[in-house]
């Protein structure tokens, strides 16, 4: 049986090495490229001492091709569902060599069973060789910019794309199984991808882990770890609630991030007539910093949630774990779906 | 012809119509806020006299919509992929082609009314999804000036009409070559992504000649450039004056060109800028000697005013490509045995 889905899947799995290896040496080339272009910029700010000053808008890492190819390699779970899982069991029924196989000496589940497994682990070497070659070639990029805890940044490297191509294909292999046709089931694979990743990195991937909150004082500052990845953050009264105000009013002065209006009415009083209008030229440094005495004095604190980067791999984990989980689910599916239909 | 193509895809045309109108309502409601967000940041800050910084400070619409909205440069690689390709490949894996061959109708008009109702609705998808877009994009190309900029260039206006037209035009052409859907599903997909990189990223910027425009060291870059290009500054035989890729120490202007270093001017004008922090009088002295060795500042770019004029050519570039690819299709179809 293992012969055989090797003898099905041959030319696929050439064509599959070919397009690794065209993607690993663009990887290489502008990789490397990139971290000697880094090791300048190092030399030259240790030289002069200035790279405590390297920020994001000073420094420029890596051509285009590399960066596209990077955000290019988030499509590649759901090429591997659309053009290995959705026909795996489908194009058998499709086809009708599904009854032929069914005759055969091995039964059915066992049939079932070689072929899913090869195909899952064929998608998860896919997206672990594009995810390493991805995590490599940013290595410069996360060091200079700190980003690899935000969305779309997380989603290319690490462990994270394993998952997503597991779960692309299972979720192919249930569609076939379950709709028994090819296309309906491709469909399925790329709104149900889409819909499952952004569902999980726009609303559900910060709230993994309880984030950590921050109390700091209004007159002082406060910086995560770099690279930690923020909620939120803003004012919090005496009693601790969170002052809020409408955000996109933009018709009244902002101070600490709250509208001076949602200010209690001794520190607004502070405020001069003149630096309270949007008209003007807005507070001068003696007044927010008078404000800001006033606010602490009365007990304010200014507060940020975020996720320290210290739990990046945790995160990793757990959002793998989520993927392989639901992929573990579908393929029950699958099993259910192909020994209940008749031969 | 028609009515059996009608037959064959009503139900992916309901799906269709009703995820485009799912997409035309989220657009239409998302688009009225920010579009009433925009008029009120614009009455506060032409109230205040400080509408010129705006486009730092505001942002418009959500994140989740605008991610959305730049998903829909996917959607004519998605119609080449579920109605093109397997348009004429599945019918050859079904054996249904040899079927449609041997009815009354000659094959050239079957394959005419097969392949002419799915482009035109191919067009219509496409056109619709990008008037929407347009649209709901209007306020921030208004703040950001960035609707000529590639990825936002892609998704508005008429090209995703001629993606999509030639999205499905090659994946009709791959399966009848092909003849087998998952194969034509991947060139589909591949050449589709090949050809729109190739087009966007070396041919697009050289489609018209691109202007040069030259300004005074210190002295502001021009603004409203539409697809700036690159920039720089250039000496005085127009030479391009090497800028290190981290820029530190004293910098001189900013804006379109990016700062000029200090360290990057003769040795002379380096002495005038003295140590430490400009002071006028040095920041002055500094401009004056760069001017005097003839340094300027240039910026290329395409005007904004040609932005639909970039529409029309790329439109038009698919529109062939895809008209290519379907006589491909009628020679292979038509010279096929039955």
């Amino acid at each position: 049986m293992t012969w055989l889905t090797w003898r099905q899947y041959r030319l696929q799995a050439l064509i599959g090495a070919v397009v690794l290896a065209a993607f690993a040496a663009v990887m290489l080339v502008t990789g490397f490229q990139m971290a000697a272009q880094w090791h300048t910029i190092l030399a030259g700010c240790t030289a002069s001492g200035t790279c405590g000053t390297l920020q994001q808008g000073s420094v420029s890492l890596g051509g285009v091709l590399g960066h596209d190819f990077a955000i290019l390699s988030m499509l590649a779970p759901v090429l591997f569902g659309v053009l290995v899982g959705a026909p795996l069991v489908a194009h058998e029924f499709e086809a009708r060599t599904s009854d032929f196989a069914w005759a055969q000496s091995i039964t059915r589940i066992h049939w079932l069973a070689v072929k899913v497994g090869w195909l899952l682990l064929a998608a998860a070497v896919w997206g672990g060789v594009i995810a390493a070659l991805v995590t490599w070639w940013s290595g410069p990029r996360n060091a200079a910019f700190a980003d690899a805890f935000q969305v779309n940044y997380f989603d290319q490297q690490g462990i994270v794309p394993i998952g997503y191509s597991v779960f692309a294909t299972a979720l192919g292999i249930a569609a076939g199984a379950v709709l028994r046709r090819t296309l309906p089931a491709i469909a399925i694979v790329i709104g149900g991808f889409l819909g499952m990743r952004l569902w999980i990195s726009q609303s559900l991937r910060m709230h993994f882990m309880s984030p950590v909150t921050t109390f700091y004082s209004v007159t002082g500052g406060f910086n995560p770890p770099a690279g930690s990845a923020i909620l939120n953050g803003g004012l919090v009264d005496k009693a601790g609630q969170v002052v809020t105000g409408s955000s996109g009013n933009v018709m009244t002065v902002f101070i600490d991030g709250v509208p001076s209006t949602s200010l209690p009415a001794a520190c607004q009083r502070v405020l001069p007539a003149s630096a309270s209008s949007p008209a003007g030229p807005g507070p001068s440094n003696a007044v927010l910093n008078a404000v800001n005495e006033c606010l602490q004095k009365a007990g304010y604190r200014q507060f940020l949630s975020y996720q320290p980067i210290s739990r990046y791999w945790a995160f990793q984990g757990i959002e793998t774990g989520i993927y392989v989980a639901v992929a573990a689910v579908l393929i029950a599916v699958t099993f259910y779906a192909v020994s209940r239909k008749d031969a | 012809m028609s009515w059996i193509l009608w037959r064959e895809y009503r139900a992916a045309a309901l799906i269709t119509a009703v995820l485009v109108a799912a997409f035309a309502a989220l657009i239409a409601i998302t688009g009225v806020q920010v579009a009433s967000q925009w008029h009120s940041a614009l009455a506060a800050c032409s109230a205040s006299h400080s509408c010129g910084n705006l486009s730092g400070t505001l942002f418009l619409g959500s994140h989740a919509v605008g991610f959305l909205v730049i998903m829909t440069l996917g959607v004519p690689a998605v119609l080449g992929i579920l109605v093109g390709a397997p348009l004429l490949a599945h019918e050859f894996e079904t054996g249904t082609a040899q079927y449609g061959w041997t009815q009354s109708i000659t094959r050239r008009r079957w394959l005419f009314v097969k392949t002419g109702w799915p482009l035109l609705a191919a067009a219509a998808i496409g056109g619709l999804v990008s008037a929407l877009v347009t649209w709901w994009s209007g306020p921030n190309n208004a703040l950001q000036g960035n609707a000529f900029n590639p990825g936002r260039f892609d998704i508005m206006g008429i090209v995703p009409v001629g993606y999509a037209v030639f999205g499905v035009a090659l994946g009709i052409a791959a399966g009848a070559l092909l003849r087998r859907t998952l194969p034509a599903i991947a060139v589909t997909l591949a050449g589709f992504i090949a050809v729109r990189a190739v087009i966007f990223m070396l041919l697009r910027s050289h489609f018209m000649r691109a202007v040069t425009s030259y300004f005074p060291v210190g002295g502001g870059a021009p603004t409203g450039a539409g697809w700036q290009l690159s920039a720089g500054y250039v000496g005085a035989g127009g030479q391009p004056i090497p800028i290190p890729q981290s820029v530190s120490g004293q910098v001189l202007g900013g804006g379109a060109a990016g700062g000029l270093p200090v360290s990057s001017l003769p040795a002379q004008c380096q002495a005038a800028a003295g140590n430490g922090p400009f002071t006028r009088a040095t920041y002055h002295a500094v401009v004056s000697c760069a001017q005097a060795h003839g340094i300027r500042g240039y910026l290329t770019y395409q005007p904004a005013s040609r932005y639909w004029a970039f529409q029309g050519i790329e439109t038009g570039i698919f529109l062939v490509l895809a008209a290519a690819l379907l006589a491909i299709t009628f020679a292979v179809i038509l010279r096929r045995d039955a």
